[in-house]
C-alpha cells in the first residue's frame, strides 16, 4: 500500500531541496546590510501606531469553533461515502441519524443568530 | 521503511521541542503543525492512511489554525507566560515519567512486549484502508458513532452559548425596511393658515 505514497514522499524531498537551495541561493548572493530602518516594520508609510497584539472581538472564535465542528462532520462522511455500496440500509440509517443530531445542531446556531454579523 | 521512520521520527521530536522552548508563541504553533505533519507520516507508515489525512484536515487545517487565531490575537504579554516555568516544572516532570513508564509498559510488559503483536504486513497496493474502517465504523460501532454526533451538538451549544454576545446600541442596517419605507412614514404634510407679515 505504501508504494501508492511514494510520489508524495518524491514531493517532499524536491519541495524540501528547491526550500533549501533558494534559501541558500538569497543567503550567498543578496547583499546584505540588515540596517534598523530595514528591519522597521512598515505599516503605509507611517511609523507603526500599536503594538499588534490586541483584543479581538470573540465572534471571530466563534466562527472558527463552529467550522471545526462541521470539519469533523466532513471527517466522519469520508469513509462513509468510501463504503457506502458495503454498508446497506443500516450504515445509510446509522449516518442518516448523525447527520439529524448536526442538523438539530445547526438549526440552532442559526436561530441563535450566530451566523449573523452585526 | 527503517530508515523514513528514524526521519520522520526525529523531526518529530525536534519540532515537540521547538514548541516548547521558541520564544515567539506563534513559532511555537508553527512547530506543532510541523510535528503533526510528522506524525501524519508515521501513521501513513503504518498503513494507517485514514488516520494520517484526518489528522493533517482535523488538527491542521482546523484546530491549529484556531490555535494561531488565539495565539496571534490574544493581548498577552510573552515574559509573564515564559514565568511560570519553574514554577510549573514539577508537575510536568511528574506528567512526563508517568507517560514514560506507561510506554514501557506497552512495549515490554503487555503480551510479552512488542514481539506479542508481530510484523506488520504490508497491504497489497490497492487495499482501502478508509473503506475497511467505514464498514466497520457504521454498522459494528454505531453507538459510538452516534454518541460522536452528540458531543458534536454538545460543542455547538456550547461554544454559542459561551461566546454569543449582543452588543446593545449597536447600529446596523435593516435592507428591509430600509426599501419598505413609504413617504407617509417620513415627510408629514400640515395644513396651516398663512401668517401676517411682521
Amino acid at each position: 500500500m505504501l508504494e501508492n505514497y511514494l510520489p508524495i514522499l518524491i514531493f517532499l524531498l524536491v519541495g524540501a531541496g528547491l526550500g533549501g537551495v533558494l534559501l541558500l541561493l538569497g543567503f550567498l548572493l543578496g547583499r546584505g546590510g540588515k540596517d534598523a530602518q530595514k528591519l522597521s516594520p512598515y505599516e503605509c508609510g507611517f511609523e507603526a501606531f500599536e503594538d499588534s497584539r490586541m483584543k479581538f472581538d470573540v465572534r471571530y472564535y466563534l466562527v472558527a469553533i463552529l467550522f471545526i465542528i462541521f470539519d469533523l462532520e466532513i471527517a466522519f462522511l469520508f469513509p462513509w461515502a468510501v463504503a457506502l455500496d458495503g454498508l446497506g440500509m443500516f450504515g445509510f440509517l446509522t449516518m442518516a441519524v448523525f447527520l439529524l443530531l448536526l442538523v438539530v445542531g445547526f438549526i440552532y446556531e442559526w436561530k441563535k443568530g450566530a451566523l449573523e454579523w452585526d | 521503511m527503517e530508515i523514513l521512520f528514524y526521519v520522520f521520527a526525529t523531526v518529530l521530536v525536534g519540532a515537540a521541542i521547538g514548541v516548547i522552548t521558541a520564544r515567539n508563541p506563534v513559532h511555537s504553533v508553527l512547530y506543532l503543525v510541523l510535528a503533526f505533519f510528522n506524525s501524519a507520516v508515521l501513521w501513513l507508515l503504518l498503513e494507517a492512511e485514514f488516520l494520517a489525512i484526518v489528522l493533517v484536515l482535523v488538527y491542521v487545517g482546523a484546530v491549529m489554525v484556531l490555535f494561531l487565531f488565539v495565539v496571534m490575537m490574544l493581548d498577552v504579554n510573552v515574559e509573564s507566560v515564559k514565568s511560570g516555568f519553574t514554577r510549573y516544572a514539577p508537575v510536568g516532570v511528574l506528567v512526563m515519567v508517568i507517560i514514560a513508564v506507561e510506554l514501557a509498559q506497552v512495549i515490554w510488559v503487555r503480551h510479552m512486549g512488542l514481539r506479542g503483536v508481530g510484523e506488520l504486513t504490508p497491504m497489497p497496493a490497492d487495499y482501502n484502508n478508509t473503506r475497511e474502517l467505514g464498514l466497520l465504523l457504521y454498522t459494528e460501532y454505531f453507538y459510538a458513532f452516534e454518541l460522536a454526533a452528540v458531543i458534536l451538538l454538545v460543542a455547538i451549544v456550547a461554544a454559542i452559548s459561551l461566546t454569543m454576545r449582543r452588543r446593545p446600541g449597536l447600529k446596523a442596517q435593516d435592507i428591509a425596511r430600509q426599501v419598505g419605507v413609504r413617504r407617509e412614514d417620513r415627510v408629514k404634510l400640515v395644513k396651516m393658515d398663512a401668517e401676517e407679515r411682521q
